[in-house]
């Protein structure tokens, strides 16, 4: 029940001492893409030795370690051992990798769909033991299709569909893809709600300055708020699984929804 | 004092000036920094000093930059005795920090520069002001000519107050002024030069709204405390210096006003684009302008009316009864280092050597209704917060708030802003207990400070020696 995921380079001190002052919700440190691969050890030893001597109770912390097919794979895991965080970021989601990894953790673990492969067993990935959310990873997504990505984001309608909505049903977070171009805001806005739209529960980033704009559009309203309040209490009120409220019919799954929102808003001190 | 449109006597070279005046017995000499890097005015003038070898020259510059390789080449010949000046910084700067002068430098605020000046504690003999565009009658503005350089805010004093004035450019024109910045009738020589400088080097440092995103946190920090202090409303009044943080406030605090469709009274001291765009789009009345920090701001002062220049007495001097920024309600200045005692330095770094000076640092702290230091808790390696500033710039008594990207301190002075903010969610920390979060991260540096050899001081614009500058 996360709104903002954001994706900070193992290897950069100076985002790592920062990462709780962003706003993000959770924080995803990379050992994957943003790191080279002379400079994965590096990542690892300072993430080992930052995180032993640091915790955090207002941001959660994932690591997205390198694939499991990689050379890497179990390095990253080794250093992460004993340390404190919420689990891990599985690239290149398959079952089999999922397998793996819950051989040598029993940590939640949120997979990265970002191929076709991924997209049609996506319902198979979300049912693996510790799966928690599901993120959506349309630029390698795309890459394997051979298509180009666009503003309007019709090529990835289809995929965000299936991981909105398998995620929605297995009841774990669905967590959209990051918007590439860091400095168009009115672009981001139009693209998180597209995707709050679709059913998407939260989205990554990749710059900090994002932040508030996917906190925003992944947060209930106030209005959503009065709303929730309102139902809650009229249920509570008249003790049945479904009632009239200004003309609507108001039944469990609603209910349900409304004491989600109000869930949400406490967790963000809305 | 002259008389009104009557015509000033142009000299054609520097060396015809000095004909007519004694140049051993004008030593005190003053400039002003409008052209900042772009300035060719002053090493054409003290090249002249140099190479008449006139002993004992007290500089009178309201700031000294990088380019200004003359000064340093008096220094090490040993002719410069005492400078007086606002703010220091390159070669310069790094000289007199090992080595002091043989007198001493005295670092001034604006205002404190325009009143000592104008009181004649500053006794000038001669300035040398660079004017971009002037007439046969010394009437003079900063904001036209081919190296233009803005409001000519820091020289005006100069202008009234010297003993001898001199008006140097290189666009000297046949037609009425209106409404100068500098009036003719104070005015000795005009003398003509080739080039007065290039406008390109006038921008100042940053003058970008900042991307980072620990400067944007600082800045979404203030504009929330800004908003919960309920300081921005109809008519109140803003005013953010050139660097990224404050700027990205200045936008910050723009979109509160259009949401709240609220119109300020006016925006104050370096003016820079972001604060023309405002103006332009109805959301402030005035700008009162003492220097221009970009080229659009120099623009803007020819066809806005309401973009107005001002003199630096008019702007910070506190014994002027028109000063502006006694009607200043909110202030954003950044800071090297500031102290349990919210005490700022913006004149050495943690190593004691000259970066900077007050500029308005002091005097808008000192009027504006609340002062706002940004900062980021932790710059490079080393906490923003110490136990005593290296040197003061600022006294604390005038700074009410630092915000970091971690946090809010008070000073406990404000028990008012205090009281306005006991429900807020905004992170609000005593400074002892923001400076050990900083710690946390990278434990109590070590104090180098050196304090045995004074080379200069620092004073308030009240006149008080707030501080001394050692040699390192």
């Amino acid at each position: 029940m996360s709104r903002s995921y954001l994706f900070i380079p193992g290897n950069t001190p100076s985002m790592i001492q920062n990462l709780d002052v962003f706003d993000s919700d959770v924080i995803i440190i990379d050992f994957e893409d943003s790191v080279t691969s002379y400079d994965k050890d590096s990542a690892r030893t300072l993430i080992k030795n930052f995180l032993s001597k640091y915790s955090y109770d207002e941001v959660e912390i994932f690591v997205r370690i390198n694939s499991y097919d990689s050379r890497y794979f179990h390095d990253d895991i080794n250093a992460l051992a004993n340390l404190d965080i919420s689990g891990y970021v599985l690239p290149k989601a398959s079952v089999k990798g999922i397998r793996m990894l819950n051989k040598l953790s029993n940590k939640p673990i949120i997979p990265i769909v970002e191929s076709p492969m991924a997209l049609l067993l996506v319902e198979d990935i979300a049912k693996e033991k510790n799966v928690v959310a599901l993120i959506f990873g349309a630029e390698d997504y795309t890459k394997e299709l051979g298509i180009k990505r666009t503003l309007e984001a019709t090529e990835i309608l289809y995929a965000r569909s299936i991981i909105a909505i398998t995620a929605n049903a297995y009841n774990i977070d669905a967590i959209d893809t990051p918007y590439t171009n860091k400095d168009d805001d009115k672009g981001l806005l139009l693209d998180a709600t597209n995707a709050l739209n679709l059913g998407f529960t939260s989205k990554a980033s990749i710059h900090p300055n994002q932040i508030d704009i996917i906190n925003q559009v992944f947060a209930p309203s106030l209005e959503e708020i009065t709303e929730a309040k309102r139902i809650v209490k009229k249920s509570e009120e008249t003790n049945k699984g479904a009632f009239s409220l200004d003309g609507k019919m108001i039944d469990l799954p609603i209910i349900e929804k409304a004491k989600k929102v109000l869930e949400k808003a406490k967790k963000y001190n809305l | 004092m002259g008389v009104k449109n009557q015509k000033i006597k142009v000299i054609n070279h520097i060396d015809e000036l000095f004909n007519q005046i004694d140049i051993s017995s004008n030593r005190n000499i003053s400039f002003h920094h409008h052209l900042r890097n772009g300035d060719y005015v002053i090493n054409y003038v003290l090249d002249k000093y140099k190479k008449e070898k006139v002993q004992g020259i007290n500089l009178f510059p309201s700031a000294i930059f990088p380019n200004y390789s003359s000064i340093l080449d008096l220094i090490k010949n040993g002719q410069i005795n005492n400078i007086t000046t606002n703010y220091i910084n390159g070669p310069v700067a790094e000289f007199i920090t090992h080595n002091g002068l043989p007198g001493k430098l005295k670092m001034q605020t604006h205002g404190g520069r325009a009143r000592a000046i104008i009181e004649g504690k500053s006794e000038i003999d001669i300035a040398f002001i660079a004017v971009p565009y002037v007439n046969h009658f010394g009437d003079a503005v900063g904001f036209l000519g081919p190296n233009k350089c803005g409001s000519l805010g820091y020289a005006i004093p100069d202008s009234i107050h010297a003993k001898i004035k001199v008006l140097v450019t290189d666009n000297l024109i046949n037609i009425e002024i209106p409404n100068p910045e500098i009036s003719g009738e104070n005015i000795d020589y005009i003398l003509l030069v080739d080039q007065i400088g290039d406008t390109q080097g006038i921008v100042s440092g940053t003058t970008e709204i900042t991307k980072n995103p620990i400067g944007v946190k600082i800045a979404k920090n203030t504009s929330i405390l800004l908003n919960e202090l309920g300081l921005i409303k109809e008519g109140f009044s803003f005013q953010s210096g050139a660097g990224g943080v404050s700027l990205r406030v200045t936008k910050d605090v723009k979109d509160i006003m259009i949401k709240k469709n609220i119109k300020a009274s006016f925006f104050s001291g370096g003016i820079t684009k972001y604060h023309v765009e405002m103006l332009e789009e109805g959301l402030v009345e005035k700008l009162y302008d003492v220097q221009c920090f970009d080229l659009e701001a120099i623009e803007s002062l020819k066809r806005n009316k309401m973009h107005l220049p001002i003199s630096a007495s008019r702007y910070a001097n506190p014994e002027n009864k028109d000063q502006v920024i006694k009607d200043l309600d909110i202030v954003i200045l950044g800071a090297t280092e500031i102290d349990y005692n919210f005490n700022v330095n913006v004149t050495t770094d943690s190593h004691q050597t000259l970066i900077g000076g007050s500029g308005g640092h002091s005097d808008t702290a000192s009027e504006s209704k609340v002062c706002i230091i940004v900062s980021p808790l932790i710059k490079g390696r080393i906490p923003v917060i110490k136990d005593r500033v290296t040197t003061i710039t600022t006294l604390g008594k005038n700074i009410d708030c630092l915000v970091t990207e971690r946090g809010i301190a008070i000073n406990p002075l404000r028990k008012d802003l205090i009281k306005k903010l006991k429900n807020t969610k905004l992170k609000i920390y005593p400074i002892q207990e923001l400076a050990s979060i900083a710690y946390g991260f990278t434990n109590i540096p070590k104090d180098i400070v050196k304090r045995d050899k004074i080379i200069g001081e620092v004073e308030d614009r009240t006149y008080e020696i707030i501080d001394y500058i050692y040699q390192v």
